[in-house]
């Protein structure tokens, strides 16, 4: 029981850092704007909780002496992912502080770099979030405002992995992964038609569609003057 | 510095002129070409067409700019060749190296995308970066899915900008095999350029400290240097195996090792290239072990042998064990340099007096004043009447020329077909190891010695001081062929010597205090020690005479040791002088037996301890005069 809401919390911390780093990516870039600060500031903070429950969590099932040891192995486990999740997401928070300073949004000199992304990250976040649809209520210069949060919250962060590393003592070596090397591909992803790889895919296919279309209308177009012909010559003779 | 530029370049009045890329049917908005990017940097930065190629070209290559029709190849071409610019998040940026863990996640989603279809040295970094953080690989897949399915809530044509963009970074970072590493050098430098250094008074003492010193650096004319250059090319030219081919001929062309079996360490007799080189300058004779050999004989007849096994010791105190510096140093004290000591070398009053100041805090160079001092006294005064003496007329004579192989071109020719040829083919074996090789160089050394007489003094014997390496105040190498600005010797050794020594004095001043009331105790008591005590004396003195010529003969293949060396010594010999009562038994050992009853027992540092026999020395107390300054006089 114990061991499914552990794993629960930690899916879902991980997938709100998945959606942080997408996040994080845009920043500086066309598809920059007042919402996507305001989406990190959220993000952000949803990944802060869940941290924390998740520290809570597992920091309570690691003290009890009472755990058996495979249970205790796998607890280890879920704690290294936890570390791991929590470092990267402290490095992203420091680049999202320093790329909020390279780029503030509203001055008019400072141009946004056109990396060619038009289109919002409002389903990330949404995703993040877990809610269908985001709202925006913030404040005009929320990028500007926003880093002094985003500075306290690393070093919260910061001192919270501190703590961590002090407290539990769990070598981070010895814990073996479930997984092969190549376990991604054996899970059930639904590649859509929509995919980026197939788009990629399309791209080759197309360029070899077009030519062997336009190869084949010149083909059927010579064999269809070649019959009419056959056929007047026929008929007028 | 990059970065404000392509800032600017994204100005939609002033900046690049931007198209839009057709992808099928989507439409990416942001590329630009070549061309126009070359444009604008001509024009911005009024630089010239080369200049400006070269510039776009390093933006490219660094990752602020990708192009996108052929992302591997990391080049601007000024034609139409489409490129866009790379998102912030992937600028290079020395404070955010890329990461094992984030490239991990990178192919775990390439996986994903490609149903398992990665180029090869993705497979193997793949592999690799499994076994390197196996512990982070559930999350490493975990995170791979999770950001596969956050990219899908994105617009098509973002995911697919989004997709080229993290494959033109990892393109940069982990380049594939045979790819230039652009990064290689940058990311890893000692200062970060973007770095905000806040400017104290701490960072412009220590720039002003900087340059002061780079003012001071003491610099050479190039006019100067190149002719030093053109000259040492001129003279060694015929000895280089390269430019002018090698007698018999060159081992790694004909597999024929005779050359290198001629030109043996301590062969019987040297090539005649080998006995000329010699007489090119002193380094030279004192570099090869042969020459230090034909010199120590003429050397013994002239009765300065002393010299040249100081000289020897200094090296192998330099480049031995530094767990024996101390031992070594006290040895070759004794031996070398103490009032009264076997084989007394004749320095000056100063520099004595340095090296006895010295020798209260033991360290690697603590005795390179004296061993300058030996060594320019060799290079100067003995090394011309060597050239003249009859002793190396004779090994000239002696010398050996080798014929070149029979048939060298053809042999050659046959190489460079392909043919197994039976000319210079010979049974290759290998050389006995390095092992037994400095055994036979000890014992014959042992040998020498034992048959050697030493002309003895009443007080003084004839010591043999060798020559001490060059030493100049920054750390150059010790056989350096060309020290046109070689200092006199006197000088600056002193200013030099005194910077290590300072520098040991610095981290140990505290302890000196504690140490000094303990030293004068035990010197005025006479030596009633024991036996074990005269033999442990007794062999340590073989170790320093014995083993440091043999280790001379290996110092030149050792790295100079960079004088940051200096201070955890001092915290050791700390530790050492503690034990104050195994010193003081070192120095008051009264040794009784005759000089020619000494034999070497050999001490191979490798760990055969074949202390086979006892070493009595002749009797005489030796002090150590490190509290007593009034010894000096007569060492003067």
């Amino acid at each position: 029981m114990v061991k499914e809401e552990c794993k629960a919390l930690l899916d879902a911390l991980n997938k709100v850092t998945a959606c942080y780093r997408h996040m994080v990516l845009t920043i500086g870039g066309t598809s920059d704007s007042q919402n996507l600060r305001e989406e990190l500031k959220k993000t952000r903070q949803k990944a802060q909780e869940l941290a924390v429950a998740n520290r809570n969590k597992l920091t309570t099932v690691l003290k009890d002496k009472s755990v058996s040891k495979e249970d205790k192995a796998e607890f280890e486990r879920l704690w290294v992912i936890f570390s791991t999740c929590l470092e990267i997401l402290e490095i992203d928070m420091r680049r999202a502080l320093e790329l909020g300073h390279e780029f503030p949004l509203n001055v008019p000199k400072k141009h946004l770099i056109q990396t060619g992304m038009s289109g919002g990250t409002s389903g990330v976040a949404a995703r993040a979030m877990s809610v269908q649809n985001m709202k925006y209520e913030a404040e005009r210069n929320i990028d500007v405002v926003d880093l002094k949060d985003l500075e306290n919250e690393i070093n919260q962060v910061g001192e919270m992995m501190y703590e961590m590393e002090m407290k539990v003592n769990v070598p981070q070596w010895t814990v073996e992964a479930k997984q092969d090397p190549g376990a991604e591909l054996k899970s059930t992803i639904s590649v859509g038609a929509s995919s980026i790889g197939m788009i990629s895919v399309e791209e080759n296919k197309s360029f070899c569609d077009i030519s062997k279309v336009l190869a084949g209308i010149i083909f059927s177009a010579v064999l269809i003057i070649a019959i009419v012909l056959a056929v007047c010559v026929v008929k007028l003779s | 510095q990059i970065e404000p530029l392509m800032m600017e370049m994204q100005d939609p009045d002033t900046g690049v002129k931007t198209q839009t890329q057709r992808v099928m049917i989507t439409n990416i908005p942001h590329a630009v070409t070549g061309n126009d990017v070359m444009q604008w940097i001509l024009q911005r930065l009024q630089i010239t067409q080369e200049e400006a190629l070269h510039l776009g070209d390093l933006f490219v290559k660094y990752g602020y700019i990708y192009p996108l029709q052929e992302p591997k190849n990391l080049t601007l071409k000024t034609d139409s060749s489409l490129y866009r610019f790379q998102t912030p998040y992937f600028w290079p940026a020395q404070s955010w190296p890329a990461d094992d863990t984030d490239y991990a996640i990178y192919l775990a989603k390439k996986n994903i995308k490609r149903k398992g279809i990665l180029e090869e040295y993705e497979k193997e970094h793949y592999n690799m970066l499994n076994q390197k953080i196996n512990y982070k690989w559930d999350f490493v897949i975990m995170q791979a899915k999770e950001q596969y399915k956050a990219g899908k809530e994105r617009k098509k044509a973002d995911r697919y900008a989004l997709d080229c963009q993290e494959r033109a970074y990892w393109l940069v970072n982990r380049t594939p095999p045979g790819v230039l590493d652009v990064l290689e050098y940058g990311v890893d430098r000692v200062t970060d350029p973007n770095e905000n250094k806040k400017k104290t008074m701490d960072v412009y003492r220590r720039e002003i400290m900087y340059y002061q010193q780079s003012i001071m650096k003491s610099r050479v004319k190039s006019s100067v240097s190149l002719g030093g250059l053109v000259k040492y090319s001129e003279q060694f030219l015929s000895n280089d195996p390269l430019l002018s081919g090698c007698l018999p001929s060159n081992p790694w062309i004909t597999d024929d090792p005779e050359f290198w079996d001629l030109n043996a360490k301590l062969v019987e007799i040297p090539t005649r290239m080998r006995v000329e080189r010699w007489a090119f300058n002193f380094s030279e004779l004192i570099r090869d072990p042969k020459g230090r050999q034909n010199f120590q004989l003429f050397l013994k007849k002239e009765f300065s042998g002393e010299n040249l096994s100081f000289w020897e010791a200094c090296e192998d105190l330099k480049y031995g064990d530094q767990s024996k510096v101390k031992e070594k140093a006290e040895e070759i004290y004794k031996l070398f340099l103490a009032p009264g000591a076997r084989r007394w070398i004749n320095i000056d009053g100063t520099t004595m007096g340095i090296t006895v100041r010295g020798l209260k805090h033991p360290h690697r160079y603590v005795l390179d004043a004296a061993q300058t001092h030996i060594y320019m006294l060799m290079k100067k005064d003995s090394y011309g009447r060597y050239l003249k003496s009859p002793i190396y007329k004779e090994m000239l004579a002696k010398a050996v020329v080798p014929q070149e192989t029979v048939k060298k071109r053809q042999v050659k020719l046959n190489l460079i077909v392909g043919s197994g040829f039976p000319f210079g083919r010979r049974h290759l074996r290998s050389s006995p190891s390095p092992v037994i090789l400095r055994q036979q160089e000890e014992e014959a050394k042992a040998r020498e010695a034992a048959t050697t007489v030493d002309i003895t003094q009443p007080c003084h014997h004839a010591a043999q001081a060798p020559h001490p390496a060059v030493y100049t105040g920054t750390s150059t190498p010790p056989s350096t062929p060309a020290a046109p600005a070689c200092p006199p010797a006197a000088l600056p050794p002193s200013t030099a010597c005194p910077s290590p020594i300072t520098m040991a004095f610095g981290s140990t001043a505290g302890a000196e205090k504690e140490r000094e009331p303990q030293d004068p105790s035990p010197y005025p008591s006479s030596s009633g020690r024991s036996r074990v005590a005269a033999l442990s004396f007794g062999r340590f003195l073989k170790k320093g005479c014995w083993t440091s010529p043999a280790f001379a003969t290996l110092s030149p293949k050792c790295p100079a040791m960079p004088h940051g060396k200096v201070q955890p010594l001092g915290e050791r010999e700390q530790q050492l002088w503690t034990d104050t009562k195994a010193v003081s038994s070192f120095f008051q050992i009264k040794m009784d037996g005759p000089l020619e009853s000494r034999i070497c027992p050999i001490d191979s540092e490798k760990g055969e301890d074949n202390r086979h026999r006892a070493c009595k020395d002749s009797g005489k107390e030796v002090i150590c005069p490190w509290e007593n300054p009034v010894e000096e006089g007569r060492a003067g």
